[in-house]
C-alpha cells in the first residue's frame, strides 16, 4: 500500500474499531477489590491496553498497516479480524503485550532504608554513590554516618560542615528538604600542591534514618581486607552503572594524576581495578563506591577512571584503599 | 640481567628506580605494582604511545616492566 492509504486507513480504523475495544477494556477495570481509594486511584486514571494501529514499511514505497495487540484475548478476536479484511490482509501482526517505560534502577531511586550503592551528593553536585555506613571512633557515640568522596559530600573542599546532603542526588532528582538525609561531618582536603593518598568525606546521618549494611544483590559485608593486594576479583554497586564485577590490576600506584573542577591533583598508593567483563568498572556518578572482594572484605573506594586501558579497553578505575581512608577520617566501618 | 620471578619487596624497590627512570623517557600516567601468576611485576602507565625511537626498558633489577597506554584520568 502507499503511505497516505495506510495513513486513512489507520485513522478510520481507529475510531471503528480501537476506540470500542478500549472503552470496553476500561469498563473491565472498575471492578476492583475492596482497598483504599488511593491505592485504586491510578487505575481508574489511565488508560486500558487493547490494540495500537501504526504504519510498517515492507520495500522501500510499500508500507502496510502494523497491528500491535497488548491484551492475549485479543488476539484472535473479532476485531483483529475486522482490520486484517478491511486491509485486504496487507497488516502485520503482533502480540506485543504490557509495555511500560524504562524502569529507573533502584540505585538511582530514593532508598529507605539508605543502602550501600545508591545516589547521594551534597546539594551543589549532581550525585555520587553511598560507600558504605561507619561510625565515630569513640565508644559512646552512637550515631552512624556515611562514607564517599570529597567530591561528592564536600564538593571538592567547596562544603562547609552541616551543608545538606541528599539521596539520591540533584541528577536524580533528589531536592532539598525532602531528601535531606544528612549533614556533612567531615573531610580530607584534597591537596592541589602536594601528593594525595584519600579523596573521601563522611557524613552524618539524620535522625529517623536506617543505614541498611547489607550491599543489595551482593551480600553482606565481612569485614575489613587487610592488603588490597590480596584477592584479585571484585565488585561493586555504583550509582551510575549498578553492580559490576572487576579485577585488581595494580595496587600501590603512585603518581596518578586525576583532572578535577579545582585542577590537576595527584594520587599516591591508589589501586587500580579493571572490568571483569566487557564494561567498564565504574562510570561518572559511581564515585564513592565501595569495592569488595570475593569474601566479600570491604577493600577500597572508587574516585576516578581513566580514558582507556584494561583488557576489554573500556578504561581503568582508581580507588582509595578503604583502610588509610577509614583511619584518616578516624571511623570504624559498619557490617 | 636475565628476569626471574620477582618478590613483593624487589617489585617496590624496582618501583621506586622506575620512577625516577621513565619521567624522564615518557609522559607517565601512575606507577604501581601488578600481580603475575608467579610474583610481581612493576606496571608503568603511559598518556600516550610513546614515539618509536624511545627505547623503554623492559625489566628493571630483574623485575619485569608492564606498560599499558591509559590515557589522562578524572574525578567521576
Amino acid at each position: 500500500m502507499e503511505l497516505d492509504s495506510v495513513r486513512e486507513l489507520k485513522a478510520s480504523l481507529t475510531q471503528a474499531v480501537v476506540v470500542p475495544v478500549a472503552t470496553r477494556a476500561a469498563s473491565l477495570c472498575y471492578s476492583v477489590a475492596a482497598q483504599p481509594f488511593r491505592n485504586a486511584l491510578p487505575d481508574f486514571q489511565t488508560f486500558h491496553r487493547s490494540l495500537a494501529l501504526g504504519v510498517a514499511r515492507r520495500k522501500k514505497n510499500d508500507f502496510t498497516l502494523a497491528v500491535r495487540i497488548q491484551q492475549r484475548l485479543l488476539e484472535n478476536s473479532s476485531e483483529v479480524e475486522r482490520i486484517r479484511k478491511r486491509a485486504r490482509g496487507e497488516v502485520d501482526v503482533r502480540y506485543i503485550g504490557k509495555v511500560g517505560k524504562c524502569a529507573i534502577p533502584w540505585y538511582r531511586q530514593r532508598q529507605r532504608p539508605l543502602r550501600i550503592g545508591c545516589s547521594v551528593g551534597h546539594f551543589n553536585i549532581t550525585a555520587g554513590t553511598l560507600g558504605c555506613f561507619v561510625t565515630n571512633l569513640a565508644e559512646n557515640d552512637r550515631s552512624f554516618l556515611f562514607l564517599s568522596n570529597n567530591h561528592v559530600l564536600a564538593n571538592e573542599n567547596r562544603a562547609k560542615k552541616g551543608d545538606a546532603i541528599l539521596q539520591p542526588g540533584v541528577a536524580d532528582q533528589g531536592t532539598d528538604p525532602s531528601d535531606l538525609v544528612g549533614s556533612l561531618e567531615r573531610f580530607v582536603r584534597l591537596q592541589k600542591d602536594s601528593s594525595n593518598r584519600i579523596d573521601a568525606a563522611v557524613a552524618l546521618i539524620r535522625r529517623g534514618f536506617d543505614p541498611e549494611p547489607m550491599i543489595k544483590g551482593i551480600g553482606k559485608i565481612s569485614g575489613l581486607v587487610a592488603d588490597p593486594a590480596e584477592g584479585k576479583l571484585v565488585s561493586k554497586v555504583g550509582r551510575t552503572t549498578g553492580p559490576t564485577e572487576g579485577r585488581i590490576s595494580a595496587f600501590e600506584v603512585d603518581d596518578v594524576v586525576v583532572g578535577y573542577d579545582m585542577g590537576n591533583l595527584k594520587f599516591d598508593n591508589v589501586v587500580e581495578i579493571e572490568g571483569a567483563k566487557d564494561e567498564p568498572f565504574a562510570q561518572g556518578g559511581d564515585s564513592g563506591s565501595l569495592v569488595v572482594n570475593e569474601d566479600l572484605q570491604a577493600v577500597a573506594l572508587v574516585f576516578a577512571t581513566s580514558d582507556v586501558g584494561g583488557k576489554n579497553g573500556k578504561g581503568l578505575t582508581y580507588t582509595n584503599p578503604l583502610g588509610p581512608v577509614l583511619d584518616k577520617l578516624e571511623v570504624r566501618l559498619v557490617y | 640481567m636475565k628476569t626471574s620471578i620477582s618478590s613483593l619487596e624487589q617489585a617496590r624497590a624496582a618501583k621506586v628506580r622506575a620512577k625516577e627512570v621513565f619521567p624522564r623517557l615518557v609522559d607517565v600516567a601512575g606507577i604501581g605494582i601488578t600481580r603475575l601468576d608467579q610474583g610481581y611485576a612493576v606496571k608503568v602507565n603511559l598518556e600516550r604511545q610513546p614515539s618509536p625511537e624511545v627505547s623503554l626498558p623492559g625489566e628493571l633489577d630483574g623485575v619485569p616492566i608492564h606498560i599499558e597506554i591509559t590515557g589522562g584520568a578524572h574525578k567521576i
